[in-house]
């Protein structure tokens, strides 16, 4: 939304700059206006030029022959009149007859201001007498009572600015009120528009100026959230599918794992037969383990699996994984050795427990899976700026190309390329999900006693 | 480490599936049970809890006329007896559910023979005394109903931290108890900073019940994990 202050000051602006132009362009016009329409210095300026020009010769006054053919060439009229009588002293050839040759003070002053049978005059002082143009009718308007009161011509430049002023201000209300009903339609555009990307629905009130534009924005919204909930009814079909197989198969493995307990304990077996029995046990346990993991690492692929986050210490967590591991591991064939420091008692976490201990526990039967000779499995925490709770063992290892692998290539559950080369088990996958769902990450590697080492680093709760 | 009056109780048990309840009779039956019942529906399972007045009873989730979960409500109503739920259901919720309607343990499919055994045996054991209390070590015996150590003919009474603690290593007999776990049982819920506590309590433990404390045989310390009681 920072966008509708800005929006506002660069029409506020460009308002601005446009009155201030348009004043500047009118007043230039004006000002090339007027000066174009009197170039000529003016009717008064040629009748006092005419005026000067009468000079008395014996034969009585004369105007220079130049002036007299510039004045007929405009069909201008001219007399010269007499200051003491009245009277022509002198006259334009192509003066109308019409035009009187005798005048009185009266007829002088009307004539000033005003017209003679309706061509403008113009009046000019010579030496000895007044000089009247006639100019042809409708060539300009007078203007006969020129006389504003004397406060007002004083306070023009102050009223000019003032009235200026208000008028500014009012095109400025003017604008903003028009604009204001404009932003208000505008703001919930870019409010829908902001909230599209981050898969809100978005439904605008489709009316005002923008209401199509509010429309194409709502059928976008039921676009996007239509194409949000097929690929959520997909995800969740695909989980529910996983969850159900999963099931399923919970039942028929129960008797195989049961049936093949039972019979490893049977003394009386030959001691080969046990041993079928034993491996049919142990790949049943992994069978279980695939299954349970293809569950939970679906659902969490697919965010259907809620983090319920409580107050934990990873300590104690870590050495029930431990000890439940130990408890069950009846034949010693993966003892496991706790490797945390004496002093450290607490590592408080803001964790989901159950998954927490699903991670422990996946990376421990990770260990047990892999070396099927045994081998002794090192789990400890460590508190720093993060907890760190690494399981280690003594076992085969991995190679530096499966470790790199298992830290980059993407999982075939959550691979959209081929997938052949991406086949190891889903234990390592789900650690990885439950770290990053918890704001945490995994390190792969060799750890400190030659086998495969896992840590998993988790932010620490203040 | 099982006494055999545990063996001698009434047990229903419940599923759809005969071959699975064929199966787990199978595996109840070797370990010892004698009083086992079974039933595939709801409706069967109210009839044989009516005739037989179970005093365990692993109930499957899923049935054909009901959920287990309605099932053991309704066996409730009866008689207050302990259950288990043996489920294919394995999600956190369902289980959630079950502890919260008052289920005693939860199990999910699939298991392993010695896995529902030994849950069978703990919750038996908790839910029913045995009717000679004592529990036998190398060097002592100990009354936990009267929350005494009977050694070398000398009663010698336990206080209410070394009781809790002793219970719950009996609990586990023969397995580890965390130090967390001890230290919740003797502490409660927020058990933090009593490791040290914990370890002084031990050690009275091991004097009254070890022949020689310092060399421990009964109650064994598991670095850095827990503590582990071995009954004679």
């Amino acid at each position: 939304m920072k966008s509708i202050p800005k929006l506002i000051r660069r029409f506020v602006l460009i308002l601005l700059l446009s009155i201030f132009l348009f004043l500047v362009l009118n007043i230039g016009f004006l000002v090339f206006y007027t000066v174009g329409h009197s170039s000529n210095g003016g009717p008064w300026t040629t009748a006092q030029e005419a005026a000067e020009a009468m000079t008395a010769t014996e034969e009585g006054y004369t105007l220079p022959e130049k002036m007299q053919t510039e004045l007929e060439s405009k069909n201008i009229w001219a007399v010269y009149i007499d200051n003491g009588t009245l009277k022509a002293l002198w006259h334009s050839d192509n003066l109308p007859d019409t035009v009187p040759l005798q005048y009185t003070a009266s007829e002088i002053t009307s004539l000033t201001r005003g017209y003679i049978n309706d061509c403008p005059t113009f009046t000019g002082t010579g030496e000895e007498g007044l000089m009247i143009l006639g100019y042809p009718q409708k060539s300009f308007w007078k203007h006969m009572y020129p006389s504003w009161d004397y406060q007002m011509i004083e306070s023009a430049p102050r009223t000019v600015l003032l009235v200026l002023g208000g008028n500014i201000l009012l095109v400025m209300l003017i604008y903003l009120g028009a604009n204001s009903g404009l932003l208000r339609s505008v703001r919930p555009i870019v409010d829908g528009i902001r909230r599209l990307p981050e898969g809100e629905p978005v439904r605008l009130k489709e009316k005002g100026i923008l209401s199509e534009l509010a429309f194409h924005l709502n059928k976008a919204s039921e676009v996007l959230q239509s194409q949000k909930y097929q690929l959520m009814k997909k995800d969740a079909a695909r989980a529910n599918w996983i969850a159900g197989v999963s099931h399923d198969i919970r039942t028929p493995l129960s008797m195989v794992m049961g049936y093949a307990g039972q019979i490893e304990n049977l003394t009386y077996l030959r001691e080969e037969d046990r041993k079928k029995a034993s491996a049919i046990v142990r790949q049943s346990r992994r069978m279980k383990g695939l299954i349970n993991d293809l569950n939970l690492a679906s659902k969490m692929e697919y965010n259907m699996q809620p983090l319920v986050r409580e107050d934990i210490n990873a300590v104690a967590l870590a050495r029930q994984v431990a000890v439940d591991f130990i408890n069950m591991d009846v034949e010693g064939r993966y003892p496991i050795e706790w490797e945390t420091e004496d002093a450290l008692t607490v590592c408080r976490i803001y964790a989901d427990k159950e998954l927490m201990k699903r991670a422990i526990s996946n990376l421990i039967q990770n260990s047990m899976n892999h070396n099927e000779d045994g081998c002794t499995i090192y789990v400890s925490v460590a508190a720093g700026g993060y907890c760190v709770i690494s399981v280690e063992d003594d076992g085969t290892g991995a190679s530096d190309e499966q470790i790199e692998k298992l830290n980059h290539a993407p999982h075939y559950m959550v691979c959209d390329t081929n997938t052949t080369e991406q086949r190891h088990g889903l234990g390592l996958l789900i650690v990885k999900q439950i770290a990053e769902s918890h704001g945490g990450c995994v390190e792969i590697g060799r750890g400190g006693h030659g086998g495969f080492g896992v840590k998993i680093v988790l932010p620490v709760k203040d | 480490m099982i006494s055999d009056y545990i063996k001698k109780k009434q047990i229903l048990l419940v599923d759809d599936e005969p071959e699975l309840l064929d199966m787990v009779v199978s595996i109840l039956r070797e370990d010892g049970y004698e009083n086992i019942r079974t039933a595939g529906t709801v409706e069967e399972a109210l009839k044989e809890a009516e005739k037989s007045e179970p005093e365990l009873a692993i109930l499957d989730v899923m049935l054909p006329d009901g959920d287990g979960f309605g099932l053991m409500e309704k066996l409730r109503e009866k008689g207050d007896y302990p259950v288990l739920f043996l489920t294919a259901r394995g999600e956190d919720e369902d289980k959630f559910r079950g502890f919260g309607l008052g289920a005693d343990d939860y199990i999910v499919k699939p298991f392993l023979p010695k896995e529902l055994l030994f849950r069978v045996a703990a919750i038996l054991r908790r839910s029913y005394k045995e009717e000679d209390p004592l529990v036998k070590l190398s060097g002592c015996k100990i009354d936990l109903e009267r929350a005494e150590v009977i050694k070398e003919g000398e009663r010698i009474p336990l206080t209410a931290k070394e009781y809790e603690l002793l219970s719950a290593l009996y609990r586990n007999a023969g397995r580890i108890v965390t130090i967390d776990a001890l230290c919740e049982a003797a502490w409660g819920d927020n058990p933090y900073g009593y490791e040290n506590s914990l370890m002084a309590h031990i050690r009275r433990i091991r004097e009254k019940i070890e022949t020689n404390p310092s060399k421990p045989v009964s109650l064994v310390t598991v670095k850095g994990l827990g503590y582990k009681l071995i009954i004679a």
